[in-house]
């Protein structure tokens, strides 16, 4: 589903952020990527995204090699990858409804479609009550859950999420995990990039470690840190 | 993918709520370039209309200062013979004089201390046909007549033209430069608003949204800014018009100033059609350029 083949990416001229990472991750796996601040995390999401080239090496996404997706083509592949960040990044004039509406717009689908799906995904998120509420109305918790609703309301083969519980408490971010935990089950692939010790500890997935740009670790059923 | 009119223009119109300062100053720019663009539209119109007029005048005037009368009736009797020529009167210095004296009978401080010997003898010709005047004109020259002892229409044009003509460049000019002005100030006031709501967009564009996706709602933006500024000042234009005409048919009678020769449908068309056309190309340029950077 996503393949790294020896990708290095360099910024600027001289901060090697990857260095030579191997990744494969198959249809349905719940992912969890993990190291210290600066290992490379974040630039491996905006990567799959194709918000930026590599500097050396491919990547694969759902078949299709990016490199050779022209510019006018990605929100095509975007749209085959829902994305949750840290900071939600939705769009502030925006209801929470709205917010999720948007995702479904810019496929060009029918309104009549957008009208039901909409209240389906926010009521499956826990927030049927607060469709209408802006995101500055919303507790950081709920902002995120909207933001889960609007990555996941397209059903995209693939999920990635670029530190989704940074921002929250434990308690809320439990309830985050759980809901990436159900997209999962229902056979959307999962990559997490995390510094969540804990709940990496609990969920008990595969956990990829990453130190300074490469990969050091990549355990089934695995945990944040290596077990003795 | 379908086009979403309705979608597009309530986000277009939600921008104009949400960024009513810099739509208003749009709007305000818009306004102004094509009051300016039209008001050299009339000026021009009416000028042309002038000399339209003066052109279908068929009546040449030959000044013959210290003729005797006899000098009068002789030339009278000649241009009497010629093909063109429909009717010819005799105007003397007393004739003259109180035909200006009628004329400006209203001002009498421009003639109070006139004598009558300013005002030479002539013969007056009416023409079968307008197109004729310059030939009448070149016949009489052959006579002895020179440039300054005739009036005919075309000298009129020559005269009024080499005056009118600075000014007409000179509105060209201003036209110009407000157009090209108000295109950078439109573009300008939509890159601050893009650049205001950058995140939005990138947000945008990380959901999947296309290049054209995120540009519609701006490009409706920009045509709604161009269509209430041009539709504001076309109205204004005709309006000025009409209050133009008004004004010169009661204190200029003399000058044939026509409103015919402003077609007013056309002029609101044409204003629309520019101010539309700007907002839609400042606004389709700058978020275009926008969205090539990120
Ligand atoms: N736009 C950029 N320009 C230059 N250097 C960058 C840029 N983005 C990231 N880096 C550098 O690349 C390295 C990896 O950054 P990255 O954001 O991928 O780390 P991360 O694992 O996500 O860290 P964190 O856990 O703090 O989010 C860091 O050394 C960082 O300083
Ligand atoms: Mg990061």
């Amino acid at each position: 589903m996503i393949r790294f083949n020896n990708v290095t990416k360099v910024y600027g001229n001289d901060t090697v952020a990857l260095e030579r990472v191997n990744l494969e991750i198959n249809a349905g796996e719940f992912v969890f990527l993990v190291g210290a601040s600066g290992s490379g995390k974040s630039t491996m999401v905006r990567l799959i995204l194709k918000e930026m080239e590599p500097s050396a090496g491919s990547i694969y996404v759902n078949g299709t090699k990016l490199s050779s997706v022209p510019r006018r083509r990605i929100p095509r592949l975007r749209r085959d990858i829902g994305c949750v960040f840290q900071d939600f990044k939705l769009l502030p004039n925006k209801t929470a409804a709205e917010n999720v509406a948007y995702a479904m717009e810019v496929t060009g689908q029918r309104r009549r479609t957008i009208r039901t799906k909409v209240p389906q995904i926010l009521d499956l998120v826990g927030l049927s009550g607060k469709m209408g509420k802006y995101p500055e109305q919303l507790s950081g918790g709920e902002q995120q859950r909207v933001s889960i609703a609007r990555a996941f309301v397209s059903q995209p083969p693939i999920l990635v999420a670029d530190e989704p519980t940074g921002n929250l408490d434990p308690n809320t971010s439990v309830g985050i995990m759980q809901l990436l935990h159900r997209i999962n089950r229902i056979g959307t692939t999962v990559l997490v990039a995390t510094h969540d010790r804990e709940m990496v500890d609990v969920m008990r997935k595969r956990v990829v470690a990453l130190e300074d740009g490469r990969i050091v670790r990549d355990k089934v059923r695995g945990a944040y840190a290596d077990e003795v | 993918m379908r086009f979403n009119f309705w979608f597009f223009l309530v986000e277009a119109l939600k921008n104009v709520r949400l960024n009513l300062l810099m739509s208003i100053t749009a709007v305000t720019t818009t306004f102004i370039c094509i009051l300016v663009f039209g008001l050299g539209l009339l000026v021009s119109a009416h000028i042309q209309g002038v000399i339209g007029s003066v052109r279908q005048d068929v009546s040449v005037e030959a000044f013959m200062p210290n003729a005797s009368s006899d000098q009068l009736d002789a030339l009278a009797q000649k241009v009497r013979g010629w093909p063109e020529v429909a009717k010819v009167t005799e105007v003397s210095q007393e004739q003259a004089f109180a035909e200006f004296k009628d004329k400006f009978k209203d001002q009498p401080d421009l003639y109070r201390d006139l004598d009558q010997s300013v005002f030479p003898p002539s013969v007056q010709i009416q023409l079968k046909d307008p197109s004729e005047a310059n030939d009448v004109a070149e016949k009489l020259k052959q006579e002895g007549f020179t440039e300054d002892n005739l009036s005919y229409p075309q000298q009129t044009i020559d005269r009024l033209n080499s005056v009118t003509s600075y000014v007409i460049w000179g509105l060209y000019g201003a036209t110009l430069l407000f157009l090209i002005a108000s295109v950078l100030l439109i573009s300008n006031a939509i890159r601050l608003s893009i650049f205001a709501r950058r995140k939005e967009i990138e947000v945008m564009k990380l959901v999947g949204a296309s290049d054209s996706f995120v540009r519609t709602p701006f490009v409706f933006e920009g045509l709604l800014q161009g269509l209430v500024g041009a539709g504001l000042a076309a109205f204004a234009v005709v309006w000025i018009n009409y209050l133009f005409v008004d004004w010169a048919h009661n204190d200029l009678p003399y000058v044939p100033i026509s409103s015919d020769a402003v077609n007013a449908p056309f002029v609101l068309v044409v204003l629309v059609a520019v101010g539309v056309g700007i907002g839609v190309i400042g606004s389709f340029l700058s978020v275009t350029r926008f969205l090539r950077k990120i």
